[in-house]
């Protein structure tokens, strides 16, 4: 195994004063231990389970739509800077890229399938729950298999001990057929002692719906990367994510939505605070493809800026070779408005109570959009224990 | 592709593209490639003092060493050992246009340049491969204390002491494999130094023009505009199409003293044979206020990214630039800011358009450093795809690194809408008209920066023909 994964790559590289082509990940003392995926709780009628499945049933799983996206390659140049020859020999093109996959069949993490039976819209989550004790090291690999007119929503929540050391690397592939629509919600509240990576990637047919929540409220250092690749028409990918990153916490993000149907919608909101000597890069692409006429990108990220040592890199890209497109981007970075605090103040709240507020709603405007209250109601306890 | 959009055409280059053909007996040209002798002979060929010889061959070390970064266009086609370093006609500068070589002269007339110095210039230096081959300045700059003159000049004369001190600080020769290049081998260009206080009404202009067939051209531009000066500076640039690369690696370096404005307005109409990797940098002081405006419309491939360093407290910096590119072309472009001082500010608006094949690439960086308190930094790039065939992507990178900063970002990539062009057909102009219309008002924000007779060439440089139906 590499001592050290190259990961989040930029899909078109920039200056590398900028420290943002891409991200490294030191593994060379974790000792993986456990590589299985938790049982999944409340599984409901028209969901199947599957444990250890192999990956070349996954290869065979994603072979018709994987040639369909192929059928769509062009020979038209890509951007300077291409990253894209990387991800070659992935079965599903992820946010982190092809090096995950290799330490997935390095450490021989075997996969669960969740699948969801054709035309059953299933509104009852699918839990699976990670808790990490002290000097767990775990990696684990879940395909989410949404068939034609289906709808499945997966919660996936890690937590630990706040003192607990550990590593926990999680891979979500997900392919949704012509018509599915699948829920991903992730909630991140490990302790601050713990390495974490989150890697997601995923396909849609045509008039399919990916829409993946994420919460990272905890760990030391977070990685995490999410590519959808929209190849049906009518496909489409909303994603809304929080983060909170204070102390020396680093959150490093590669989000890329590659539309190449007619007709795509994808929508990204992020929204994050950094406190103390936090540091994110966040990297948002999107791809317009040759073909994908009519489509409509959004990408919007707004970070609460809350210590002078706070470290914020952005890089927010939009790539086009398509032109009856619709691609925008928008970026608001700075500390709370004096005239929001003033406004605060003169309701009889000071600064430091205004912060804490402003923060939980930051984050509780995410976590809102998750449909399991319990769960809303634990990441509103460990923001307030933290804060 | 639409319909509608094959009719957009390429301009008519052909008042750029005419070659003048170079008897060999009246130029001289240095080998092609770029080696110790050839760097060793430029600097006797320009009576260069010991340090700045030292200093080319130091560049040539670094240059030898660094790598091509692996972010950009391809540059694979450009042949170093083809390129001549350096060619220049046998005739010394000249400060009457009625003395310049007529050969030469016909180029420029063409071109307008003694005309536009006639009517709306302080000053004009004009460039023919690696050489000026004219420089004037009206007298009353003169009279204020203004010093326009070419970098040979300011090399050896009154102000070597000023060149020694300023000469490559901003741009080191380790900056990047063409900085150290430029370095080995510079050539031509413009030293201007404003005193302090003083206000140059009219612009003063350079116009570079690279005739040679697989040529590089390495002009260096330094200018130092001192405490409450002010400026205005304008950067031409043409070239005759060859079948061969030429190159252009020129360096600008900029330095705005305390409460000092400088305006550099450039519009690049390289030759479609062009590699322009150019690099442009502004050191800006206390209260001091850089303002870009860039064209860049010709050129095979260009890297070109103006940065400013806003060094000193309150200093500001605008970048209003515009890119088009057309078939076979990979424009690279954008700006590099750096906030230092305490309430910075800075306001970076770019449009691009992309058609026929063209790659047009907005790359940008704005970094907020630590001690950079109350900095406030917006960022707004517009894209404009005329077909399917052709690119346009834009990728820019924020780092920053206080709270006490206000960053907005913002980006658009779409298409001329249908709606748009229905709407303006509904009022009586053709759907050629209509579209001619949106594309010149997409471009406004740039050409209404720039001086009335760059706004027209630039308006021509884009203009629209449409084929109808």
């Amino acid at each position: 195994m590499n001592s050290t994964l190259k990961v989040n790559y930029l899909p078109a590289l920039t200056y590398r004063f900028l420290k943002s082509n891409n991200s490294e990940i030191e593994i060379k003392d974790i000792k993986i231990q456990d590589v299985a995926t938790p049982d999944a709780e409340n599984v409901p009628t028209s969901v199947t389970v599957t444990k250890n499945v192999t990956e070349a049933d996954i290869q065979k799983l994603f072979s018709g739509i994987n040639e369909k996206i192929a059928s769509r390659k062009t020979t038209l140049p890509g951007p300077n800077g291409d990253t894209s020859p990387l991800n070659d020999t992935q079965t599903v093109k992820t946010g982190m890229g092809a090096e995950i996959d290799e330490l997935m069949k390095e450490m021989n993490v075997p996969v669960t399938l969740i699948t969801a039976e054709e035309g059953y819209e299933i509104k009852e989550p699918v839990t699976i729950k990670y808790s990490l004790k002290d000097g767990d090291c775990a990696l684990g690999s879940q395909v989410i298999y949404a068939k034609k007119g289906s709808e499945l929503t997966v919660i996936m929540e890690y937590d630990s001990e706040p003192e607990a050391n550990g590593f926990l690397g999680i891979q979500t592939r997900l392919l949704a057929e012509e018509g599915a629509k699948i829920n991903l919600i992730k909630v991140q509240m490990l302790g601050e002692k713990i390495t974490h990576f989150e890697d997601i990637g995923g396909v849609c047919d045509d008039k399919a719906d990916i829409e993946t929540i994420n919460m990272q409220l905890g760990a030391g250092k977070t990685w995490g990367g999410c590519r959808i690749t929209l190849v049906g028409d009518k496909s489409v990918f909303n994603n809304h994510t929080g983060y909170l990153c204070r102390h020396k916490q680093s959150y490093d993000m590669n989000y890329v939505a590659d539309q190449m149907g007619k007709k795509t919608l994808s929508n990204m909101v992020f929204r994050g605070v950094l406190l103390d000597e936090a540091e994110k890069t966040f990297r948002g692409t999107l791809d317009f493809k040759s073909g994908s006429a009519g489509s409509v990108g959004d990408e919007q990220e707004d970070t609460l800026l809350l210590s002078p040592d706070v470290i914020n890199r952005t890089i927010p890209v939009i790539l086009c070779e398509e032109e009856d497109v619709d691609g925008r981007h928008g970026a608001s970075i700075g500390q709370l408005g004096d005239d929001t605090i003033f406004y605060m103040e003169s309701r009889g709240i000071d600064e430091e109570s205004a912060k804490k507020l402003m923060i939980r709603a930051r984050m509780e405007s995410i976590a809102r959009m998750i449909p399991d209250e319990a769960m809303i109601i634990r990441i509103q306890q460990f923001i307030r224990t933290i804060l | 592709m639409s319909e509608n959009n094959k009719s957009v055409v390429d301009i008519d280059r052909s008042v750029y593209d005419i070659k003048d053909v170079e008897n060999e007996q009246d130029f001289y040209r240095m080998e092609d490639g770029f080696t110790e002798d050839i760097v060793k002979k430029i600097s006797e060929e320009k009576h260069d003092p010991e340090w700045m010889r030292e200093f080319r061959l130091k560049s040539l070390e670094i240059y030898n060493k660094l790598e091509m970064p692996d972010w950009g266009p391809d540059t694979d086609e450009l042949d170093m050992n083809l390129i001549s370093s350096y060619v220049r006609s046998k005739t010394d500068m000249k400060g009457k246009w009625e003395e310049v070589p007529e050969d030469i002269k016909n180029t420029f007339e063409r071109l307008g340049i003694p005309e536009a110095e006639r009517e709306s210039l302080a000053g004009v230096g004009a460039q023919y491969d690696s050489e000026l081959v004219y420089h004037n300045v009206k007298d009353e700059v003169a009279e204020q204390g203004v010093i326009y003159t070419d970098m040979e000049s300011a090399l050896t004369g009154d102000y070597a002491e000023m060149v020694h001190e300023y000469f490559m600080k901003l741009v080191p020769p380790t900056d990047h494999k063409y900085a150290a290049l430029h370095g080995a081998v510079w050539s031509g260009g413009s030293f201007v130094y404003v005193p302090k206080g003083v206000k140059v009404d009219i612009p003063l202009q350079s116009y570079f023009r690279l005739n040679a067939a697989g040529a590089g051209q390495f002009e260096h531009t330094l200018i130092i505009v001192d405490e409450g000066a002010d400026l205005h500076f304008i950067e031409g640039c043409s070239a005759p199409k060859y079948n061969v690369a030429n190159l252009h690696a020129g360096c600008v370096e900029l330095f705005v003293k305390k409460n000092a404005r400088l305006r550099y307005s450039t519009i690049e109409n390289w030759s479609k044979n062009m590699y322009n990797l150019n690099t442009k940098r502004a050191l800006v002081e206390e209260g001091a206020r850089m303002e870009w405006v860039s064209g860049s419309f010709g050129s095979h491939t260009s890297y070109l990214y103006p940065m400013t360093i806003l060094k000193g407290d309150h200093s500001t910096m605008e970048y209003t630039g515009i890119t088009f590119a057309g078939k076979g072309q990979n424009l690279d472009t954008g700006a590099k800011v750096v906030h230092q001082g305490k309430y910075t500010s800075s306001l970076i608006s770019t449009k691009s358009i992309s058609k026929s094949g063209g790659i047009g690439t907005y790359r940008s960086s704005v970094i907020i450093n630590k001690e950079a308190k109350h900095a406030k930094t917006s960022v707004s790039c517009d894209s404009l795809m005329l077909d399917s065939i052709s690119r346009a992507d834009t990728i820019p990178g924020m780092d920053i690194r206080t709270n006490d900063a206000d960053v907005g970002h913002e980006a658009k990539i779409g298409r001329i809408s249908d709606e748009a062009v229905f709407y303006l057909m509904s009022r009586g102009l053709s759907e050629e008209d209509a579209r001619a219309m949106i594309v010149s008002g997409f471009a406004n924000p740039v050409s209404k920066e720039l001086p009335l007779e760059y706004a027209v060439e630039m308006n021509n440089l884009i203009k629209l023909e449409m084929s109808g139906g």
